[in-house]
């Protein structure tokens, strides 16, 4: 038994033009007895800027709730919005200070820059080592279908709509292969003016 | 005689008074003046910004008013750099409660935990206290819109409108007579509070680049803090300065009228 197949869940976050999305299942599970089917994974930490954090559920509630604390604080301090390569930080650290015993989340990061709208995507592994790409990231435990289905659909410049496509049918057909995700998905697109949610149709099993 | 019993502040005077808490506050009744007024849609904080130079580099958004939360913000009279060490504090017992408990922290709490700090000053560690009075001013669902003033002894107390700062005794029997708790709206308590201020600060003219005002309202089912703009405030002024120069032009037509 692994921890961080215990519960099960996925994250995927992709680049696109002048745009970002990320999307999550929505399962949440012990061990084989699914619990719930409306556990988002993907937590706004700010009107442009979105963490999903699949892997242990107590380590997802946890890990929001204490990168909340983090950002708010930075917030009334500095009286700006986080930039997503900051936040990127703030989540490493965070990681990094359970090192010996660390929270059994791999973290996916995507936003837009609050200044000049740049969009940004990363991933973290569990104890914080970050990694900046601009293609797409993926985590959780259908990861290699993930990488499979993203690194096959997955272009460079693609509009909000049809980025959302993209994700949507990346995250759903690699879940389907994975015993301990799925069970619903939910997309977010985050464009400079407006963030986009959606909760797709997904096979319910 | 006194002065022997003013070095520490741990020790009481033998007529029982704490000199170093007392003289924290001498210190704030020379600092630019604070005041808080509840309506019954809100809460506002008026402040005098003493800071005004021409050679300082305006680089931070507000002198006096800061926001603690989603839920309450303060503005502090007295020494800045111990104002701004009480303000970091605040956030962060504010923050602590909030990821414990998963709701925004109710305000007496956060201005009890803080006066506990306070008063610990007054009695352990030989420090000296914090030269600070705040204000602060809030929502939760407990009690609705609430104002609340610290001193360096650590007391609070909740009121419906006061002042702190440099003649404040003069404000505060300003708001005595024309506060009214009952149907007051906040833009009649803006009103008020810019009439306030305009009689009982030391400038002759007030003018916007003087003045922070910041509200908190309730905006659905969250609070929403706005620092007035220069604009609107500058409005405020120039609403009340019109009025104002009405009324000494009707009391000057009255008196002619029952001197012919």
């Amino acid at each position: 038994m692994s921890i961080m197949s215990y519960n099960g869940g996925d994250v995927i976050a992709m680049m696109g033009k002048n745009c970002v999305a990320i999307a999550c299942d929505r399962r949440f599970g012990i061990q084989a007895q699914t619990v719930s089917t409306d556990f988002d994974k993907i937590f706004e930490m700010g009107p442009k800027l979105f963490v999903g954090l699949p892997g242990l559920a107590t380590d997802t509630q946890t890990v929001a709730q204490r990168l909340k604390f983090r950002l708010n604080l930075y917030t009334l301090r500095e009286n700006r919005a986080m930039k997503p390569k900051t936040f990127m930080s703030v989540v490493s650290n965070l990681l990094y200070e359970k090192r010996f015993g660390p929270y059994f989340i791999e973290p996916v990061v995507a936003g837009l820059d609050p200044k000049t709208n740049e969009p940004f995507i990363c991933s973290l592994d569990l104890i914080g080592c970050p990694m900046v790409t601009d293609d797409f990231v993926v985590s959780g435990t259908a990861s290699e279908q993930m990488y499979g289905m993203c690194e096959s659909l997955w272009q460079p410049d693609l509009g909000p709509d049809d980025l959302f496509e993209t994700i949507s049918q990346a995250l759903m057909n690699a879940v389907d292969r994975d015993a301990v995700s799925g069970w619903g998905a939910k997309g977010y697109v985050i464009e400079a003016d407006k963030v986009t949610i959606k909760t797709l149709k997904a096979r319910m099993d | 005689m006194s002065r022997l019993y003013d070095s520490r502040t741990t020790i009481f005077s033998p007529e029982g008074r704490l000199y170093q808490v007392e003289y924290a506050m001498e210190a704030i009744g020379h600092a630019g003046t604070c005041l808080g007024i509840i309506a019954e849609d809100g809460v506002l904080l008026a402040a005098e910004r003493r800071n005004v130079h021409k050679l300082l580099d305006e680089g931070y958004f507000s002198d006096k008013i800061y926001k603690l939360h989603d839920n309450m913000a303060c503005s502090v009279a007295g020494i800045t750099s111990d104002a701004n060490v009480l303000t970091n504090e605040l956030r962060l017992i504010a923050q602590r409660y909030s990821l414990q408990y998963q709701e925004p922290i109710p305000c007496e709490q956060l201005v009890s935990w803080l006066c506990d700090i306070k008063q610990a000053y007054t009695q352990y560690g030989g420090l000296r206290p914090f030269g600070v009075s705040i204000l602060y001013m809030g929502w939760d669902k407990h009690y609705g819109f609430q104002l609340y003033q610290s001193d360096p002894s650590g007391n609070y107390g909740g009121w419906k409108a006061t002042c702190i700062g440099n003649n404040s005794s003069a404000a505060i029997s300003m708001l005595k007579q024309e506060y009214k708790s009952e149907g007051v709206k906040l833009a009649e308590a803006m009103k008020l509070a810019v009439k306030v201020l305009s009689k009982s600060l030391d400038i002759t003219k007030l003018t916007h680049e003087k003045v922070e005002l910041a509200t908190l309202t309730r905006d659905g089912n969250s609070c929403k803090i706005t620092i007035m703009t220069a604009t609107d405030v500058q409005k405020l002024i120039d609403e009340y300065e019109a009025d104002e120069a009405k009324a000494s032009a009707e009391k000057k037509e009255k008196e002619k009228a029952s001197k012919s």
